[in-house]
Formats: C-alpha cells, structure tokens, sequence
C-alpha cells in the first residue's frame, strides 16, 4: 500500500486516467474530486462493504429447511 | 452440464440457464458462473447457484411482483456492459436473505442484480439511492394468508 501526503488542490493520478483532488479540509472530513472513465464506478467505501456484508448474509445456509415452505407459497408475480 | 449444490444436489443444466457475472458479485469476487433456477414461470421466486461453489446459493426475488413503485435509472455503463437497451430490456431481482423464519425475510433494495437475459451476463448494480434499504422486509404483515395455508 502506498500512502501520500498532499495539501488542498494537490493532487494524485492514478494510471492514465484517473485523477483525484484534495479540493478542501474541514475539521475530520476531507472532500476529494474525483475524475474518472465512467466505467470506473467509484463508491463510498462502507456502502460497497455494506453489500458484500449483505451478500455473505444472503448466502443460504445449507441447513435452512425454511425455504422449503416457498414451494407451497401460493405469490405469484 | 453437471453441476453440484449442496441445497440442490446434482443439477443438470443447460447452457441457458447460466449467467455470467463479469466481476463476480461483491463480496464473491471470484464467483463469476451462477445458475439460474424459477420454481415455476408463476413464481415471483428463484434461485441463483454458483457453478464453482457448491454452498453458495442465493435467493432472488423479482421487485415488481412485490414493490409497486420500485425504479432506477440504469447508468449507461452498466447497459454497454451488459448489451442493453429499449428494445432488449434488463431482467432485475433481489437478492433475499432468511435468517431464520421465511416471514422475516428482507431484500436488498440498493443492489438489484441487472440480468440480460439473450446473452446471459449480469452484474450486481449498486444504486445511488439512499432511500432504499439494503435490508427491506418483504413481508412487513407477516406471510400472505394464502401463502401460510400452502398449495396444496
């Protein structure tokens, strides 16, 4: 892992393509620009990990004999 | 070909039942093959198998068989991706979690996974729209009446 230091307007490019802007400080909360191809899907970090999170959860457990039941569920579209 | 699933055992599968997910779904970045399996073409229902984990199922629910107003504007990323468009629309479900009881299920709103159903790719699409639960109870009255009774 490679950490920087960097003040207001400074700036990192990352590859060719990416390029991401300290545009201001204020208190603990730092606002970054960042430019990207829009093929790169940028996301706050806790949202990405709250749906992996989410996806493990989903995962079935292999013992979880509820699910039979939604053969009898009579719901249709 | 055949597939093994520990809910399912062995699965014959044909090529039109797979999907595949480019980059795998978060937090199965591996996992880039599932199966997709209805119950039947009434059922709001169906399953996802990984065809390279034998434990890993998923649940799917279709949104619009439960939630009137459910919408999302599909960035054009995800429909180049995907080889979307007017004329070949998107498949979407939810992936559902049941911890426990079935009436206490919840879907996750803010990641439906976007299916085009001619060539067979999807990808998981986080939603920027706060509004919507990563954890929206399918079922805030309980099972339907008719579903407890049961089918049969």
């Amino acid at each position: 892992m490679l950490a920087l230091t960097r003040k207001i307007g400074e700036r990192i490019v990352i590859g060719d393509n990416i390029v991401v802007t300290v545009v201001g400080i204020k208190g603990d909360s730092i606002r970054l620009a960042i430019e990207a191809p829009k093929e790169v899907k940028i996301y706050r970090g806790e949202i990405f990990d709250a749906i992996a999170a989410e996806n493990k959860q989903a995962a079935i457990s292999t013992d979880l004999s509820e699910l039979d039941l939604l053969k009898e569920l009579q719901i249709k579209k | 070909m055949k597939i093994e699933s520990t809910r399912f055992g062995e699965l014959e599968v044909a090529e039109e039942q797979l999907i595949h997910f480019s980059y795998g779904i978060p937090g199965f970045p591996e996992e880039k093959t599932f199966v997709h399996m209805g119950y039947d073409s009434e059922s709001p229902f169906s399953y996802l198998q990984s065809t390279a984990e034998v434990n890993l199922t998923f649940l799917l629910a279709d949104p619009f068989a439960f939630i009137n107003d459910y919408e999302f504007v599909l960035e054009d990323y995800v429909a180049e991706e995907l080889d979307l468009s007017l004329e070949n629309p998107p498949q979407v479900f939810l992936i559902a979690t049941v911890k426990g009881k079935l009436a206490d299920m919840t879907v996750n709103l803010l990641a439906p996974v976007v299916v085009n159903g001619i060539n067979r790719t999807g990808r998981q699409v986080i939603l920027d729209k706060p509004e919507y639960s990563i954890r929206y109870k399918l079922f805030p009255d309980g099972l339907p009446k008719e579903a407890v009774k049961g089918g049969k």
